[in-house]
């Protein structure tokens, strides 16, 4: 029926010849249009389905947070549909709770759920409110800038208005782009600064004040008046406008006098606390983040927003401009550019091959067009399913590109051995017949090569969003190139082939000369030749499994960007100071190489978990680096060496953030350790960390120290509020407004909005001034707060995470020179055997290494299965069990060069790698079906001829095609394997996999393959 | 070993980056203290009015609000027909009696001789002493009113007032050129040191205070001095705070009455104690520490960390207990020492 059918394709598209050539020139034109519009990005989308809820807590503990706002959002969102995971971190101000889903999801439904669950959370009142973070990718922030002053004129304060007020607003309007991050600066609020001292002069308390500022700050609307026929609007403009305003507000009045807030207060404006800085070559800056929606076009965001920046230029001041820091399309173009350089060489290299083999324009130009053609065809169809042109996907096309023309030679071999056979028969019938011959075996290796590929689509989590774009790709590539092969090949084929006078060439002839003593030596020694090959093959599936695995190879990023954490409860004044010596001191050491040095600290205002002691520093690299990664381990070592109080762990931005997307672990390898007291899982930790210290291959450990935040605890005492006669509220309103500076209501000018700030003078000195401040009862008690409360110095918790409900605390690790799998499998047994880990509390491994052993077990799985399918279509095409068999032999043929390649060339194995191995599968079962399919064929022509003879000649005649395929893939995947660009080391695995895979395939392909087929056959008849 | 080798290398090598400051813990006296509100008062008894015993027409002030003035000093000259009348009388009176004296002295002459009766002696002496008394009535009223009769040789509208006692004109209360009535106030005087400060203490200070610990004010940007006077036995009873009375040693009149204030209450030297600079403490595994530089030798870290209590502090010292005097410590940016101790326990040595 499938011969039925590919005959009749054949034929219907020899009969119209004119359309079929239409229909490929419109394909074409629309596969252009689809290559110029598909949207451009580094790295496939990668972020799970994440909703993220956050809840700014200004000024509130760790502990209390997690208590009153993270633990209620958490038991209301768990049990939702689709959940898989629910994962917390509650640090100072913050509450910050991450939902992954399943992936099956739409985003937006899922933001909706949220929604509706978060409304039945009850967080008490002032304790802020929780939001749904933006709808952005982890990869999100497509876009950084600083505003730059170049004046000098304004202080950080007002650029920072600049920010919120100017810059955000116009960005926020390009379309895809979900928020702007303000980072840096600080913001103004307007200081009430209260003597509460004198609070016993004037008979009053603090929340008079905070009263009577609320009360006096307000606006109404006084409807209308008609007057004369016209209306006139009545408005009450009671808003606060000047600072006299606020110092005028009456607090109390008695018998004609009032009291104002002038007479206990000074009024002033000033900054806001902050949690976060930013600075810039050793001065501090603003700057700002612009994050991309999810499902948008990174690159056309981008630039989109460098179109807008001349209007946000004339917004802004003279003299104040917006300075790129980071531009995510750099790194596209640049990951984009390797990946089709790679093709394009790829391309260049395949038909320069041709060439060579086919020494015939004719049939070398019917080939090579075919190239394009598919690839064409292959954008056509990333456009309609919405797959990105980035690194994955065009490595997917890069690594087809010498197994696109496969078919195309086969039918175009074919039919020019088949002309030059018979040249005197109709040109049309002769290639009619030429390329049913092979139409089938052609479907059918295509159909395999697509089949091969379908593990990867099926990987979850972070490798299938990786990797299923470059298999999807190469799918669709392989489909354009069937079609290509089967409609307009043997058109053009009737149109342009011409029957010469030779079908070879003084290259094949050579080669045939050489081969032919091999294969009848291996003719002749069949069986010790296959059982030599078995065990080989043998052993080195052995040697594989001693290789050292890892997730994903580094993507060069060819930047430099450093976390850097100094010990916990280290305050941002200190940590800004010293991120600016950071910052000098690369510029001062690295003056050829760095030309810009960032430093973010803290975090911004929106839904970070970062703390003080922690900053990111990104280096901006000067152009025309020579050795890049040199110069990383050298400065690596030089800025250890000088901060020694800090912590240097060298990342890149991209990598960095796929790092925080491996479930919160930024680490490529981690132990959770579960459980309920903190103090308990410190204790863990310690001992986890002092038995694995001298463990073989650890680079670095890092425990993420949760405790050490040094806390002033401020616990009322009942009998001293009683005996005076205040209450708690009183109390806590006083530390939340009067010390943490929360602001009790707006000073609005035009549409900028600032705090205004009930705040106790003085209160924040040292230690005894917080047990100073005073407080004045209704009844004139003057209390000072150590009076009444508790105050207590405590080590606390600086932030505590959870998931999926319960505690836990990270131990990362950094392992060098050695494989993660045997690492985790040394590490399990020494803490098993070394560490007590009480009852209720339990460890789990995290990080990249886990993603590994998810793919792996997935794979255990998934590629059976897909043996068993490439088994099915053999059968099918072959209609024999034995010599689906006998094709399938082929593959422990490829992968024998595939992993004596691997081990040669010292790679791990990686996923990149094993994507390398299914494409040896692919081509060894490609090269099996094009040998195995012919010599059947003459088999069925030549029933009496002796099967040794009989298969010597096949293999003769079909030395040229299968050389051909071979010599196409391997110089495909060449440009790959030399590739120096961003995002060649994830390809350089799969590279050097299919290279080794490649050779051995084809050489054993020629030689062991006949010999098995003769082994198989020569009995029967 | 060759870990712990490595790190202390580390930790020192991290020093030549930031310079480790140290210092010898000192021993040295605490001026405890503690920040007050206080009131600007004065005492009911301390403060005097003059007043003018008559009528009259103020002409002339001889001070102005602000002066000092001593007793007998002239204060105000009024004009008054009260005293011009008491004064043309008194001479009127005077002249009377002289030429009465003439009189009864002929008269006596007279009767010596006898040449006259007894009888009209007598009556001549009579109308003498009665004209004496009349007389010596007028010179009393007069000396009281502060005019001295022997003087007055004409009659006068003038009435100076002189300053009963020591002290300061706080205030001049009737005009220049106008009328009073009698028993008018005109200058309102204050004794010298009659200014309190009245401050409220905390009770938990109470077994601390002492008559004559000293009480800085801080007023308008100068500190005036006083010295606690008296503790009152009841506590404020709005803002339960003990009260204490410092007389003020200063010019009064920069001071306004019922002002508040703020003011500092020194406790006067404590004990001595072993301290150390504020800068020093960190606050480490739930207690305060200081850090103690080792010999450096070996594989020892190259700082002990001490635990430490603080006892009490001022501005930039601590007095511990858990330190010895001149004892090394490291006297500032502990936090590096304190980064560098926690590193090394994370792990991240090599």
């Amino acid at each position: 029926m499938v011969t039925r059918m590919l005959n009749s394709l054949i034929d219907i598209s020899l009969k119209y010849k004119l359309l079929v050539i239409i229909l490929f020139l419109t394909i074409s034109a629309f596969g252009y249009k689809a290559y110029k519009e598909i949207p451009v990005d580094a790295f496939p989308d990668i972020t799970p389905k994440q909703v993220v809820i956050y809840t700014e807590s200004p000024g509130n503990s760790a502990q209390d947070i997690e208590k009153l706002i993270t633990y209620p959002i958490e038991t209301a969102v768990s049990g939702m549909a689709g959940v898989k995971l629910i994962m917390s971190n509650s640090i100072f101000g913050l509450s910050y709770v991450s939902i992954f889903f399943e992936d099956k999801y739409d985003i937006y439904f899922l933001r909706q759920l949220v929604s509706e669950r978060l409304a039945s959370v009850s967080i008490p009142n002032g304790w802020g409110k929780p939001v749904l973070g933006p709808n952005t990718t982890g990869l999100g922030q497509v876009y950084w800038y600083q505003i730059k002053d170049t004046t000098g004129k304004y202080s950080l304060q007002e650029i920072r208005e600049m920010q919120k007020y100017i810059v955000t607003p116009l960005l926020k309007s390009v379309s895809g782009v979900e928020d702007v991050i303000s980072w840096g600066g600080d913001r103004k609020q307007y200081d009430v600064l209260i003597d509460t001292k004198k609070l016993q002069n004037v008979g009053i308390t603090y929340s008079d004040i905070v009263n009577a500022l609320q009360k006096s700050n307000q606006a109404a609307g006084g409807q209308y008046l008609e007057f004369n026929r016209e209306q006139y609007l009545i408005r009450g403009a009671g808003l606060y406008k000047t600072l006299d305003d606020i110092r005028n507000t009456v607090v109390k009045s008695t018998a004609g006098q009032s009291i104002t807030i002038r007479d206990v207060a000074t009024v002033k404006s000033a900054s806001a606390p902050r949690f976060g800085a930013v600075s810039i070559d050793g001065d501090e800056a603003v700057m700002g983040m612009v994050l991309q929606r999810t499902a948008t076009n990174a690159a056309k965001i981008v630039e989109h927003i460098i179109e807008k920046l001349p209007t946000v230029n004339a917004a802004l001041p003279k003299g104040v401009v917006i300075h790129t820091i980071y531009n995510r399309t750099d790194i596209t173009h640049k990951a984009v550019s390797t990946m089709t350089s790679a093709l394009a060489s790829g391309v260049v290299l395949v038909a320069i091959v041709l060439f060579l083999f086919l020494f015939e324009l004719r049939s070398a130009f019917i080939v090579i067009i075919s190239l394009p053609l598919s690839l064409l065809i292959a954008f056509l169809l990333m456009d309609y399913y919405g797959v990105s042109a980035n690194l994955m996907s065009l490595s997917g096309l890069a690594i087809a590109v010498g197994m696109i023309v496969d078919g195309t030679i086969v039918i175009v071999e074919n039919s020019f051995r088949k002309l030059h056979e018979e040249p005197d028969a109709d040109k049309l019938t002769i290639i009619s017949d030429a390329a049913k011959e092979v139409a089938i075996p052609v479907t059918f290796a295509v159909l395999i090569i697509a089949a091969v590929f379908i593990p990867l689509l099926s990987l979850d989590g972070l490798a299938g969003k990786l990797y299923s774009p470059m298999a999807l790709n190469i799918v669709f590539v392989m489909l354009g190139s069937l079609a290509v092969a089967l409609i307009l090949v043997p058109t053009l084929s009737v149109l342009l082939l011409k029957a010469t006078g030779s079908s070879e060439n003084a290259v094949m002839r050579a080669i045939k000369k050489g081969y032919t003593p091999f294969l009848n030596y291996a003719l002749n020694h069949a069986k010790p030749i296959l059982v030599g090959v078995s065990v080989l093959f043998v052993v080195l599936a052995y040697i594989l499994t001693l290789q050292g695995r890892e997730f994903m190879p580094t993507l060069n990023e060819e930047s430099i960007m450093y976390r850097v954490i100094a010990i916990p409860g280290t305050g941002l004044e200190h940590s800004t100071e010293t991120s600016k010596l950071i910052e000098k001191h690369i510029l001062k050491n690295y003056p050829n190489e760095i030309s810009s040095v960032l430093t973010m600290i803290g975090r911004s205002e929106k839904g970070e978990t970062a703390q003080p002691n922690y900053m990111e520093v990104l280096l901006t690299l000067k152009p025309g680096i020579q050795d890049l990664a040199a110069l990383t381990k050298k400065m690596n070592k030089d800025l250890q060496e000088s901060f020694t109080f800090v912590q240097f762990i060298a990342t890149q931005p991209i990598a960095m953030r796929i790092e925080e997307l491996l479930e919160g672990v930024k680490a490529e390898l981690a132990i959770k350790i579960f459980g309920d007291d903190q103090k308990v899982l410190d204790k863990i930790s310690k001992e986890i960390q002092s038995a694995l210290s001298d463990l073989d291959g650890l680079e670095g450990m890092e425990l993420e120290t949760q405790l050490g935040q040094a806390t002033i605890n401020i616990e009322p005492d009942y009998l001293a509020l009683a005996r005076y006669g205040i209450n708690i509220n009183e109390v806590m309103a006083l530390i939340r407004n009067g010390i943490g500076e929360e602001p009790v209501t707006q000073k609005i000018e035009g549409i900028r909005r600032f705090g205004i700030v009930a705040k106790v003078k003085n209160a924040k000195r040292d230690i005894q001034s917080i047990k100073d401040v005073t407080l004045r009862a209704k009844n004139g008690s003057l209390v000072t707060l150590d009076q009444i409360c508790n105050i207590t110095l405590k080590q606390g918790a600086s932030f505590i995470k959870r998931e999926n409900l319960s505690r836990y605390m990270l131990l990362s690790m950094e392992v060098e020179n050695r494989d993660i799998a045997s690492f985790v499998k040394e590490a399990k047994e020494i803490i098993k055997a070394k560490v007590n880990i009480p009852d209720g509390y339990y460890i789990t491994w995290a990080g990249d290494f886990k993603n590994m052993q998810e793919a792996t077990q997935r794979l255990m799985v998934i590629i059976p299965i897909t043996i068993f399918l490439v088994i099915l279509l053999l059968y099918t095409a072959f209609n024999s069990l034995s010599k689906a068999m006998l094709i399938l032999i082929n593959v422990p043929f490829g992968f024998i060069g595939g992993i004596i390649a691997l081990v040669v060339s010292g790679i791990y194995l990686s996923v990149s790698a094993i994507v390398g191995f299914l494409a040896i599968f692919a081509i060894a079962i490609l090269n099996g079906i094009v040998l195995v399919s012919f010599i059947d064929e003459l088999r069925v022509k030549f029933p009496d001829v002796d099967l040794k003879i009989l298969l010597k000649d096949a293999t003769l005649l079909r030395l040229r095609p299968v050389l051909m395929t071979a010599f196409t893939t391997l110089f495909g995947i060449l440009p790959l394997l030399y590739a120096t660009g961003v995002g060649s080391e994830i390809q350089y695995p799969l590279s050097v996999v299919i290279t080794g895979g490649i050779i051995s395939s084809t050489l054993l392909t020629l030689l062991v393959l006949p010999a098995g087929y003769y082994l198989l056959y020569k009995d029967r008849r | 070993m060759i870990r712990t080798l490595l790190l202390t290398t580390l930790i020192i090598l991290g020093l030549h980056a930031v310079e480790i400051p140290t210092a010898k813990a000192t021993k040295r006296a605490f001026f405890k203290n503690v920040e007050l509100n206080a009131q600007i008062i004065q005492l009911p008894n301390a403060k005097q009015s003059i007043m003018s015993q008559v009528s009259g027409h103020i002409e002339k002030y001889f001070v102005k609000a602000g002066q000092k003035v001593k007793r007998g000093q002239k204060v105000v000259l009024i004009e008054s027909i009260t005293i011009s009348k008491m004064t043309s009388n008194y001479i009127s009176q005077k002249k009377q009696l002289i030429a009465q004296e003439k009189n009864y002295k002929a008269t006596l002459a007279l009767y010596k001789k006898g040449m006259t009766s007894l009888q009209a002696l007598n009556r001549e002496s009579i109308t003498k002493d009665g004209l004496l008394a009349k007389l010596n009535a007028l010179k009393s009223q007069l000396s009281t009113l502060g005019i001295k009769t022997s003087q007055l040789e004409r009659a006068s509208a003038n009435f100076i007032l002189y300053a009963h006692s020591d002290g300061i004109v706080s205030q001049i209360l009737q005009p220049a050129h106008s009328s009073i009535s009698q028993n008018t106030q005109i200058i309102s005087l204050v004794k010298d040191k009659a200014y309190y400060l009245k401050s409220f203490l905390p009770l938990e200070y109470a077994s601390k205070i002492k008559i004559g610990q000293k009480i800085v004010m801080h007023e308008n940007g100068k500190n005036i001095i006083s010295h606690v006077t008296e503790i009152l036995p009841n506590v404020d009873a709005t803002t339960q705070r003990i009260v204490l009375l410092s007389s003020i040693d200063e010019k009064v009149q920069n001071l306004y009455i019922n002002a508040y204030t703020s003011a500092t209450l020194y406790f006067g030297a404590s004990k001595s104690f072993v301290c150390v600079k504020k800068s020093a403490l960190s606050f480490f595994d739930n207690e305060w520490v200081v850090f103690v530089p080792t010999d450096g030798q070996g594989d020892e870290n190259p700082y002990e960390i001490r635990v430490v209590e603080p006892v009490i502090a001022d501005e930039s010292f601590v007095g511990v207990k858990g330190i010895e005097e001149g004892e090394e410590y490291v006297s500032g940016k502990s936090y590096y020492v304190k980064s560098m101790l926690l590193k090394s326990s994370m792990g991240d040595g090599d």
